[in-house]
């Protein structure tokens, strides 16, 4: 998705331009706005690669309105792995579709509370251009409604502690304890409760590693950098990394 | 019969380099998936007084050869931005504070590498953590500003007790060398993490962009999960290094006008192409009270906002960042 193209394309075309604005009030959503008279040929394959993005994580869909060709979109969506569902509020995907007033070049692109989301995917750029290069305008305009899931964490069986950037010892997140270690500044606790584990004592000066508040999803850390030592949950990850 | 024998033996000999050179060209470039004893490497170090994680898809060659490239690039920047060090005149000084002056300029002074001698009487130095008095904290006001610093024959020119504190901007930079060198040496993807502050390249072992989780500042888990690739990223919080005195916390970003800690933000992370940005602006934003303003500067640039209620924004440019309840 290009964002000058679009602009050329799209933005260009009066009509739309309300629709964008009006996109301002759905908070925290996105949508993907097609405008092609076939869109089952497109859809499926725009949000295959927008997951990628990590953009609508839920696989199931709701047709808001009818369409002359929707027995066929939802044929080829449940054969990508999507399910079809009458109950909009529970729906990941909401689709609906317009008549536009005046025809337009076909075309797509991702708007997230008013702004065009530029998505840099090569897949996508190229439909985008095959599309715009299809002169023959189109008057059907289909506009995904993406619901943003909260992302998904994973309790976590143990904590893996690391001194000097080695592993020294794997701690089991189901049993009470706490174990001492020496460090650097001298001694580092770790106590495990209630399936979480913090810092209990430490020697450092910064005493930040005794703020971190106590981590228990697959993937937290904490860090006591000046006794070089690392506390991580180990588990199913669905992360690769932390920052904060 | 001779003429065509040789012309016979010609034709094999150039089919021959011809089917040679594609075998050669096929094995080195076209199946790169299939580059002989690539792996995921993950190690830790010790740099800029945090714990630095790397994680890199090559062989256990380059992996060794990556480990040595970060550790000298860390230590290089080290060795002219650690606090104490007054190196005004190296290449990599001039050319860092050139950097900082520019987002000191578009952030009307809310970045300030300046901010060393509030930092010092403080205790964020060397301790001890307290309240300066009021008085103590006027005096140093003085000793503040970027646009006091000149830059004569070489070498930058500061006035009596002015000092300055790299630590908004130095590890971002050497993130950014430190990266574009495992790139260079030709690992396709990966991520270096030095204390929250990030790059990341190419997918993660799912094929998918990265996965970064937002620490919460305040509770367990986390506040969201960004996904992206190509980008860096860095995070400036209340909560890293604080104290509580007379049941208040004090933190160590400093309000360069004022003197004391900013107010009105738990955290703030900014995302964007260069780490060296994201470390400044992230310092940028948590200061001013019209982040707008500062990151509408930086089309490339987005952040995320948690204010002190814990109210999350967004604001600039926007990247996949998907919110935990």
């Amino acid at each position: 998705m290009d964002r000058r193209g679009f602009f050329k394309t799209m933005l260009a075309t009066p009509l739309l331009t309300p629709l964008l604005l009006a996109s301002k009030t759905t908070q925290g959503n996105c949508e993907l706005y097609l405008i092609a008279d076939s869109p089952q040929l497109f859809i499926s394959f725009i949000l295959e690669e927008l997951q990628k993005y990590g953009i609508s994580t839920g696989r199931n869909f709701t047709l808001l309105n009818s369409h002359p060709q929707e027995n066929e979109l939802r044929q080829i969506l449940s054969q990508k792995g999507w399910q079809y569902i009458q109950n909009p509020s529970m729906a990941d995907i909401a689709i609906s579709f317009s008549s536009l007033r005046q025809d337009a070049i076909p075309s797509f692109t991702l708007v997230r509370k008013g702004e065009i989301w530029d998505i840099r995917s090569k897949k996508l750029y190229s439909l985008w251009k095959e599309m715009n290069e299809n002169r023959n305008p189109s008057s059907c305009l289909t506009i995904a409604s993406l619901k943003d899931k909260p992302a998904r964490l994973f309790p976590g069986e143990s904590v893996s502690i690391f001194k000097d950037g080695h592993r020294i010892e794997t701690v089991s997140l189901k049993e009470s304890q706490s174990k001492s270690f020496s460090a650097r500044k001298g001694k580092i606790t770790v106590v495990v409760k209630d399936r979480k584990a913090w810092i209990g004592e430490s020697s450092c000066s910064h005493k930040i590693c005794l703020y971190t508040p106590p981590v228990s999803f697959a993937g937290e850390r904490i860090i006591c950098a000046p006794n070089h030592f690392l506390l991580e949950v180990q588990g199913r990850h669905s992360i690769d990394t932390v920052i904060g | 019969m001779f003429v065509n024998r040789a012309w016979q033996h010609f034709m094999f000999s150039l089919l021959s380099a011809k089917t040679l050179c594609i075998l050669i060209l096929f094995f080195l470039f076209l199946i790169p998936g299939c580059r002989t004893g690539e792996k995921w490497h993950t190690s830790t170090f010790l740099f800029f007084d945090t714990v630095c994680e790397i994680k890199i898809f090559c062989s256990e060659t380059a992996s060794k050869s990556a480990e040595q490239e970060i550790k000298r690039v860390f230590s290089e920047i080290e060795g002219h931005f650690s606090p104490g060090i007054r190196d005004y005149a190296s290449q990599p000084v001039l050319e860092l504070f050139q950097r900082a002056l520019n987002v000191y300029q578009n952030s009307s002074g809310c970045f300030d590498i300046t901010v060393a001698p509030l930092s010092k009487a403080w205790g964020f130095f060397n301790g001890p953590l307290h309240v300066p008095p009021s008085n103590e904290i006027n005096a140093l006001l003085k000793h503040i500003g970027m646009d006091k610093i000149k830059e004569e024959n070489g070498s930058l020119v500061l006035l009596p007790g002015m000092e300055l504190d790299w630590g908004g901007i130095a590890k971002g930079y050497g993130i950014d060398l430190a990266s574009k060198s495992l790139i260079a040496i030709g690992i396709i993807k990966g991520f270096i993490n030095a204390g929250g502050d990030l790059f990341c390249w190419g997918q993660n072992p799912d094929n998918q962009p990265w996965k970064i989780g937002v620490k919460h500042p305040r509770k367990s888990g986390f506040l969201g999960v960004l996904s992206i690739s190509d980008l860096g990223t860095a995070t400036t919080g209340d909560y890293q290094r604080s104290f509580i005195e007379t049941g208040t916390r004090y933190h160590h970003v400093f309000n360069p006008r004022t003197g004391y800690p900013a107010k009105g933000k738990q955290s703030v992370t900014v995302i964007g192409p260069e780490t060296l940005l994201c470390d400044a602006l992230s310092t940028a934003l948590f200061v001013s009270n019209k982040p707008e303003m500062i990151i509408g500067k930086y089309p490339e640039y987005g952040a995320l906002l948690i204010d002190s209620n814990g109210r999350i924004s967004v604001i600039g440019k926007p990247y996949p960042f998907q919110p935990l309840k």
